[in-house]
Parts: C-alpha cells; structure tokens; sequence
C-alpha cells in the first residue's frame, strides 16, 4: 500500500506512521465508527479470521519505509451467535487475549480500551505461543465512576459491551525473552501431567519469573481441585487451613504436606497414633478420604520434632536472603534449612519451586541450597 | 517547530521519526555535501549557545525528540551547563558515528547529571570520498576528498529528548513494548491451558 500526499506517492523521509494511542481512537477509530472519510487510506480494513500476522506487514504497510508496528481495522465478530465473545482464530491459529484492559485517557478523559492479545499458533488448548502482540483499541466512553465493576467484567474477558463493532488494531513483534519462554512452556505442560519432579530439575535453565509464574500456575491448580473436592466431600473449609488448601490437593502431595510443622497449636484435637500414621502414605488415596483424614490428623508425630517445627529460622532465612545476605547465611541453620527444603523439594511441587527460583535468584547462594535439596531428594 | 513536524501536510499519526541511519545518510550526509536537503526541515543551531530546555520552539520537535544540526565541536559547554559523553562511539552502519552526551548543570568541576540526553551523530570520514563521488563532483580525487572530508567533518546531527530515568531509554519507544504487567499477563497465559480443568 501506498498513500499519496501533495500528489507524491510517499511519506517523506524520516518520516513515519507512529500515532498516538488518542490519534488512533479518537481521530482514526472516531471516524470509522461514523463512516466518515479519512483522507488518506492509512488504516486498512482487515478481516483478522484470514489474516495471519506474517501477513500483515505485506498488507499493512504504509509507504516504503521499514516498519516496526502495523496498523489496521478489524470489524468483531461473535465467535457463537447466541454468545458474547469475539472470533479471533485464523487458519494457522489464534489471538488470545492477555491481562486486562487498559483503559485510554485523554486529558483526563476516558476515551477507550486497550486490549493486548497474543497469538498462538495451532488450536486451543494446545497452541504453541509466538512473539505477535496485537493491541486492539475499541471506543469507549463511559463515565468510569464504576471502576469496580469495569475491573470485574474487564478481567472476565469480553465483556458485554465489547462484542461487536470496529477496533482499530496495532500489531507488532515482541522482542527476545520469548524463546526462553517458549521452551519451558513445553516442558512444563508435558511434564506436568506426566512427572510433577521433572519441572524442579531442569529449572536451572528458566528464568526466575518463569518459575514464578509455574508456581503460581500450578497454585491456581491445585487450589481449584481442592475446592471442587471440598464441594463433593462436604467437609466444613474451616478445617482446612491455608497451606492444606494448596498442598493438600494432589493426592501424591500429602505425604510430603504431613512432613510439615502446623501453623497453629492443635491444641483441640487429638493426636492420632503413629500406627495408624501410615496408612496415610498410601498412594491410592481418594481426595475425599484423604481430606476426611486431615481433620484428624493435625498432630502428625512430627510435629515434635524441634527442627521440623522451627518456623522461625526459616523466616530468619527467608529474610537473610531477601536482603542479599552472604551464603555463609545458611550455615546458621543448617538443620532447618536442610530439612525444610528437603521436605519440600521432595514433592517437586508448590514450595519446591520457589526454592528453585531462590536458588536462581541469588546465584552466590545457588549452589548451597540445591546441594541441600538434592541431597535430601 | 514547536509542534510536531509534518503536522500540516500529513495525517494525525505521522510524525518525524527516522532512524539512525535515515539521520545520517539522508539528512546529514546532504547537508555535509551542501547539497538541498529534502524535507529540508532540521535547523541549524549552535549547540553552544543553547541549554537543552531552549530547543523548545527552535530545534525540529518530532514525538519526544529535538532534532538539529549543528557544527561539530569537542567543547560542549551551553551558557549554564556541559554535554558530556557516556560509552563508547558507536557505529550507525557503515555511514556513520553515535556518541551518546547527557548534559550536566553547572561547570565541569562539579555539575549535577540532569535526565537531558543527547544523541549525536556524525559521518564517518571514509564517507567523504565515496559521497562527492556519488554527487558526481567533477573535482579531482585529491582535492574531492580533502575538500568533502572537510565538511563531513563540520558537522553533527543531533537527536534531543529528556528521558525518565537510565541513560538510554529514548532509543525504546514506549508504545511499541509491553509493560510490566502485560509481560506478567502474557506469562500467565502460559499456564491457561493446563490449570483449566477439561
């Protein structure tokens, strides 16, 4: 494409497309809405379901200069008749959109929406990530005084008043970090059904966020399963205390959730036998079950164990890293934190990888913790 | 030139914003071989009788950056501060050279940094020759050269912005990357797949 200004066919030199956020809503995407003629055909018309972001640069560009971002508008359109969200998918794969929506001020004034879309190749579930980012702009000019409500249905996705209508769209490639990323995403999604160790062992080559993020991921998880069992079993939440609800999910987690000191004194309940202590270790333990028995067995015969129950120096040992702290730190307590870390690495799950993500983020001290953890393994 | 270049002819949405290389092959390369530079739109302006705050209305504003020419000089000292250059030179292809100066409050014995930063471009010498000879001057080689390499030598362009915080965050443009949270967002998408039960 090529625009035409004062009868020649290009932009002048050193010259390029770069709106603003308010150019593109309130001149561009303003007269669109209102079909009104835009001098020149600087914005495209595009149907986003036939056009991969490949294509876009070919489609989109605006005279010859190189670009770094293209512009288009794109017309929504509802992906089920009846439903309220929008079709992105294109033969070789979708957008999805990421985050919530950024609202776009003017002077004070809100004038619209930011939504920031990634494209995945290949179908959902299953699509494999790419460096395209798209962010779509769509008019919207409500009085913002609800700002609870907007964040509300902004973070449920499309909302109900976004349906359908013309955006204008930028598009343009992320740079670098993204084939780290890439490949743990592999890794963890296969390994993750699969093996719930293997994430903990090839962690040293992701990057502390990305361990971050699978902690957090696997959390979410983790807490879902727990509160559809909890649904199912009747058992009153109130028994279940913080760090159950997250550990004590999967059932091949227990074992080492039970390793744990308590939180708060079991002073109300009374300790179970150690006797009948492992027949918690079977494998083949239903949640239900499972969770029937963790109202009884708060006082595991661990928990008078000195060490186990020293939650304190583990604070002292969070704290000392979190403050940049020599490696010789961990030499004070040796026997918590050997202990500690190695009841939690074992699981390779939840607690396992924050500790691997400490281990990358202080690399002085990487190598005292995993030789701790691994050697307790 | 307080607003945007390019304001009047173009539509919204078209602003000066060249390259580094655009800068220098196009712009400054022209003006160095006195030749009429199209858009002719940089000014000129002494970079020594003017604080970085005083480019507003005189220097070409494009986006967030002043743009002009200026002659070359080692001494870069403005009526109430100095330019001073951070890192090493770098290379703009093959055409040219990037040094990056940020300005400082006061005398050189004791200025306060200020977030002024500035990029200043000049042409590589070895371009003298095969500039006039692609101007297709009629002088001869020895004389072509020398006389060129003079003027390449004169002169500098020089891109201007007060930025927020490190050295050189002018050269990122801001709509084009994804905030923090975006970044945090587009990581959690990761995880969409697996955590949701099927």
């Amino acid at each position: 494409m090529s625009i035409s200004v004062n009868g020649q066919s290009c932009v002048p030199p050193g010259f390029r497309f770069h709106p603003t956020e308010e150019e593109l809503l309130s001149y561009y995407l303003r007269k669109k809405v209102a079909c009104e003629k835009i001098d020149l055909d600087v914005i495209r018309d595009v149907d986003l379901n036939k056009l991969e972001p490949w294509d876009i640069q070919e489609k989109c560009r605006i005279g010859s200069t190189p670009q770094n971002d293209w512009y288009f508008f794109s017309h929504k359109d509802k992906k089920y008749p009846t439903g309220t969200r929008t079709n992105r998918a294109t033969a070789a794969g979708f957008w999805k959109a990421t985050g919530r929506d950024k609202v776009i001020y003017a002077s004070f004034k809100r004038i619209g929406m930011r939504k920031t879309l990634v494209f995945y190749k290949g179908r959902a579930p299953h699509g494999q990530k790419s460096d395209w980012i798209m962010h779509e702009y769509r008019l919207e000019e409500h009085s913002d005084n609800s700002n609870s409500l907007s964040n509300i249905s902004s973070a449920i996705g499309d909302s109900l008043t976004q349906e359908e209508g013309w955006v204008v769209c930028r598009v343009f490639k992320k740079k670098s970090l993204n084939k780290i990323l890439d490949s743990s995403n592999n890794n963890y999604s296969s390994s993750f059904t699969t093996d719930p160790k293997s994430p903990l062992l090839h962690t040293n080559s992701e990057s502390a966020l990305d361990q971050i993020f699978q902690y957090m991921g696997r959390s979410c998880k983790q807490e879902r399963e727990v509160m559809s069992t909890i649904n199912t079993s009747k058992i009153s939440s109130r028994y279940l205390r913080p760090i159950d609800t997250i550990l004590g999910a999967t059932a091949n987690l227990h074992e080492h959730f039970l390793k744990l000191p308590a939180l708060e004194s079991p002073t109300t309940v009374t300790p179970i036998s150690a006797g009948d202590y492992p027949s918690l270790l079977g494998t083949d333990h239903s949640c239900n079950s499972y969770h029937a028995e963790v109202v009884n067995m708060q006082p595991s015969p661990f928990h008078h164990d000195p060490g186990l129950s020293d939650w304190a120096a583990l604070d002292r040992l969070v704290a000392s890293h979190l403050n940049g702290d020599d490696a010789n730190a961990f030499s004070f307590y040796p026997s918590a934190t050997g202990r500690l870390l190695g009841g939690c690495s074992a699981g390779g799950e939840g607690e396992g990888d924050l500790w691997s993500f400490t281990q990358s983020a202080a690399s002085s001290a990487s190598d005292h913790v995993s030789h701790v953890s691994h050697a307790s393994i | 030139m307080g607003e945007d270049a390019g304001a009047g002819n173009l539509p919204p949405g078209f602003r000066f914003f060249p390259s580094d290389e655009e800068l220098v092959r196009h712009f400054l390369r022209q003006k160095a071989s006195m030749l009429p530079c199209h858009p002719d739109i940089i000014p000129t302006l002494d970079l020594l009788h003017f604080d970085p705050w005083d480019f507003h209305c005189k220097a070409l504003k494009g986006g967030k950056y002043w743009y002009f020419f200026s002659h070359r000089t080692e001494n870069r000292a403005t009526p109430n501060g100095y330019w001073k250059q951070v890192g090493v030179d770098e290379f703009v292809k093959d055409v040219g050279m990037k040094k990056t100066l940020v300005f400082y409050v006061g005398d050189a014995s004791g200025g306060m940094k200020t977030n002024w930063i500035m990029h200043e471009f000049c042409l590589l010498d070895c371009e003298a020759s095969s500039s006039s000879r692609s101007n297709g001057r009629k002088l001869s080689r020895k004389k072509g050269q020398a006389k060129a390499g003079a003027a390449n030598y004169r002169w500098v362009v020089c891109r201007v912005c007060e930025s927020g915080h490190s050295v050189q965050p002018c050269s990122q443009d801001e709509a084009m990357e994804l905030s923090c949270l975006d970044e945090i967002f587009l990581s959690f998408d990761d995880y969409d797949e697996v955590s949701l039960p099927k």
